[in-house]
């Protein structure tokens, strides 16, 4: 027989009533948090649960990235599409200016159409965003184009034309992150964009205006003899010709390619936003497996707690009055 | 005549003193219930013997008497209780411990913590590299930078502090198992000599027990029975803590004379406590190691010193020391280390003057993470290395706690590379966030991170989640050792008790007993008086 002594019922009754005790803390601490592991000691998947709040705090840093980049991205998209717009338009002042039955006076009027396109142009390339130019490589506090003012030598007519920014940097393609994986260009640099077309612009704009561009090839220098009329109407139909192959090349080889290489980008951007849709909904399912209570179970393990903790109560208080001096 | 009237007295009178000797010890027991150590005593009785012969020659008996009053105490019973409660004592001390180390783990997603910290770093110069010269974007980065800095010094500074409280906590044990054995030593004594005058010292053996007891809760230790009443005590090493009535005071000092004059620091930097018996008497001190012993074993000095860890006094280092806390410390001044070095190196442009800030200046070696001291940090290549970190003219062993953010100015932060590195001068261009964009790599680098006896190669996230694994595992396993340990300690006290606790129903079921048999006892004096009356009234 066992003898139980007053000190071991003590003992029993105290300790399981703590033992209740504790483990209705910990299901209340559980519900009150909906949490299961809010600490290393919860559970041996700890360090996954660690693994997953890092993996989403990435994702939530990728997804600002990727809505950031994707923004830049459409916003170029937006420029290179009134570019393009811009080029057909100025295609057809030029065909219309190509016209051997235009006179001199006419052509010259359509230079100023012409060079109002290509100031449009140069504010295209010259565009910003929050506060830096988007074109401008990595010294985008600077435009990349600057105006410049000149006369014209013969005339002494005043005129502008646009320069590419010398500053080293201008030219720079940006890099941008999206995810550990993924990284792609965030702008093309200016003078590769809008080079050619300004270029076109200046030759078609001093032809429709009665001067020669120089020098023949590249970007013009803001000098060139004014035409002799009507000796000349010739070479100043063969200049607004030229320029408009000048600007079909500008079409083809950069605008339109860029439409396609930005159209690609935002197409990899959307898969990267699917992508971390997808691993953030993983991610979450996950995590929430292994840390997120299940309401029911716990709600069921703390009222079974509560229940526990109630008997040993009862118990407890039942049997510590208990004494023999009452029979004696 | 048969003398049976006077038989008839004598033997009740020795009842009625039997009786009383019975329920003087249920009242001592019922006195001692909650005496803390007490051992229930029971009192054998016999029979009188000699003179029980009545005149015509029948044995009548001589009635009753007290022949010995017995602790009812089992030694094996005693060892296991002894155990478990020096196992139970040393798993609550870890437990307890860890339970507090872990809450800088935390992962309920409320606090920061290094994970969250590191990743918020990482990602706000991320953010940067995309618009380099945003100035909230960069002081975004200062922010997660001081962050970062933040929660990697309030860590380290916790686990620093956690072991000088430890080591802070020693003296005190040691105090109190000095206590106990003099103690021990003093009854150790007194028993013996009552013992050798044939007294027994009852109470005696209870107050040691109770001091066996609670010096197994401090140390784990071996009882060799003299045969003479007194017992020796001897740690797990033979190192004799009592010997009979002579007990050995240990001592606590910092500067053991087995040691060098360079001791191995504290992770705070501070001076570690070696547990020694000093033979050497006052004034010529001569130093006797036993923290080690005492560390391999059981009780809570044991845990104290498996928590805070053992350095050799050959050490040079606070993270060479073994221990659960220098095991995470040395974690967190890995990573510390790496921010110093790689990271600062990246940051650097990989060379000097390869990364520039909107001022177009370069950051120094280390521009980046940087550590609080007045002196020459670099071996003046202007690259950080772990070189730089383990000169001994720079005499620091830990950077966790020195740690700090090398910005201070948002236009000074070094976003940009140089736009030709292979021009004579060098250019940074406000929009380049290059350097940016490769610091931001780094979270995604695998370094090789190492510090002391640990070592580990993967990402900053890989080492923290390995840190979180580590600590986990540390605090579970403390968890159910302290709940394996508390059903151990419950299952011995409980089984101690069934021998040796005192059971109030028993007692007073036999005080009802006795009081009966005083009762019959004293009737059978007043029928004696009776027969007497009787005989005397026919004269």
């Amino acid at each position: 027989m066992t003898r139980i002594s007053e000190n071991r019922t003590q003992r029993t009754l105290v300790t399981n009533t703590l033992l209740n005790k504790e483990r209705l803390d910990k299901y209340s601490r559980e519900v009150s948090s909906g949490l299961k592991v809010a600490l290393p000691g919860d559970s041996s998947d700890s360090g996954t649960v660690s693994r997953y709040q890092q993996t989403l705090q990435k994702i939530d840093s990728y997804t600002t990235t990727v809505a950031q980049t994707k923004s830049i991205l459409q916003f170029q998209d937006t420029i290179m599409e009134q570019m393009n717009e811009l080029i057909i338009r100025a295609k057809e002042v030029a065909t219309q200016g190509a016209n051997e039955t235009l006179s001199v006076s006419a052509r010259a009027h359509l230079a100023e159409e012409i060079y109002q396109i290509r100031d449009h142009v140069a504010s295209l390339a010259n565009s910003t965003y929050q506060g830096r130019y988007i074109f401008g490589g990595s010294d985008d506090d600077d435009p990349p184009y600057d105006s410049t003012t000149y006369s014209e030598p013969a005339t002494g007519t005043a005129a502008t034309r646009y320069v590419f920014d010398a500053e080293l940097g201008t030219a720079v393609t940006k890099v941008v992150d999206l995810t550990e994986n993924l990284s792609i260009n965030l702008n093309t640099p200016a003078n590769r964009l809008f080079g050619t077309t300004l270029e076109a612009m200046e030759r078609l704009g001093r032809a429709l205006g009665g001067y020669a561009t120089l020098p023949a090839t590249g970007s013009p220098d803001g000098t060139g003899a004014a035409y002799t009329m009507p000796t000349d109407y010739p070479a100043q139909t063969a200049a607004i010709k030229n320029s408009i192959d000048l600007l079909n090349r500008a079409r083809e080889n950069e605008i339109i390619p860029e439409r396609v290489s930005l159209g690609g980008r935002l197409r990899r951007i959307e898969t990267a936003e699917s992508l971390l849709g997808l691993t953030r909904n993983s991610a979450e399912d996950v995590l929430g497996r292994i840390q997120n209570i299940d309401e029911t179970e716990s709600a069921a393990n703390l009222a079974r707690a509560q229940s526990a903790l109630e008997a040993s109560y009862t118990v407890t208080a039942k049997v510590l009055r208990m004494s023999i001096l009452d029979y004696i | 005549m048969s003398n049976y009237g006077v038989k008839i007295l004598s033997n009740s009178i020795s009842s009625l003193s039997a009786q009383q000797a019975l329920i003087s010890n249920s009242a001592n027991n019922i006195a001692n219930v909650n005496t803390p150590g007490y051992t229930r005593r029971q009192i054998e009785l016999q029979t009188r013997s000699g003179g029980g012969t009545a005149s015509n020659g029948i044995q009548i008996g001589s009635g009753v008497e007290v022949s010995q009053v017995k602790r009812i105490a089992d030694t094996f019973l005693d060892d296991l209780l002894r155990t478990a409660s020096g196992t139970l004592s040393q798993a609550n001390l870890k437990n307890d411990y860890l339970n507090r180390v872990q809450e800088l783990f935390s992962l309920d997603g409320t606090d920061v913590t290094i994970g969250s910290a590191l990743n918020d770093f990482f990602s706000s110069v991320n953010q940067l590299s995309l618009s380099p010269a945003n100035i909230d974007l960069r002081l975004n980065v200062m922010q997660r930078g001081e962050d970062l800095v933040g929660s990697i010094r309030n860590v380290f500074n916790t686990l620093a502090d956690t072991q000088k409280e430890l080591n802070d906590r020693i003296p005190s044990e040691v105090d109190n198992i000095n206590t106990y054995t003099a103690q021990i030593a003093k009854l150790n004594g007194v028993i013996a000599q009552r013992e050798a005058a044939g007294q027994p010292a009852l109470d005696e053996q209870d107050q040691r027990e109770l001091l066996f007891q609670r010096l197994a809760e401090k140390v784990q230790y071996k009882l060799v029975d003299n045969k003479n009443g007194t017992y020796s005590v001897f740690l797990d090493n033979g190192f004799p803590l009592v010997s009979a009535t002579t007990s050995r005071d240990l001592s606590v000092t910092v500067a053991p004379t087995f040691g060098g004059a360079t001791l191995p620091p504290s992770l705070s930097g501070e001076s570690l406590n070696y547990i020694v018996y000093d033979y050497g008497g006052s004034g010529q001190p001569s130093h006797l190691d036993l923290t080690q012993a005492i560390k391999a074993g059981s009780g809570s000095l044991g845990g104290l010193l498996q928590l805070r860890g053992y350095a050799a006094v050959t050490n040079t280092s606070s993270f060479q020391a073994d221990g659960a806390l220098v095991a995470i410390a040395s974690r967190v001044e890995a990573l510390t280390r790496a921010l110093l070095v790689d990271v600062n190196q990246t940051y650097l442009g990989g060379t000097p003057g390869n990364a520039g800030d909107l001022n177009g200046n370069s950051p120094g070696p280390f521009g980046l993470f940087d550590f609080t001291y007045s002196g020459v940090k670099d071996d003046g290549d202007g690259i950080p290395e772990y070189s730089d970190l383990t000169n001994p003219a720079l005499g620091i062993d830990n950077f966790s706690s020195l740690l700090k953010f090398g910005v201070t100015d948002p236009a000074a932060f070094a976003a940009a590379r140089d736009v030709d590195p292979a021009a004579a001068t060098t250019v940074f261009r406000p929009g380049d966030g290059q350097n940016a964009q490769a610091l931001a790599r780094m979270l995604n680098s695998s370094i090789d991170f190492s510090v002391g006896a640990f070592s580990f190669r993967g990402t900053f996230d890989e080492l923290y989640n390995s840190t979180v694994t580590y600590v986990g595992n540390a605090k579970s396993s403390a968890e159910v050792n302290a709940r394996v340990a508390e059903q151990n300690y419950t299952s011995a006290a409980n089984r101690r008790d069934e021998m040796s606790g005192v059971s109030l129903d028993e007692e007073f079921a036999n005080l009802i007993k006795y009081q009966k048999a005083f009762q019959a006892s004293a009737r059978m004096i007043k029928t004696a008086g009776d027969l007497f009356d009787q005989i005397v009234s026919l004269i």
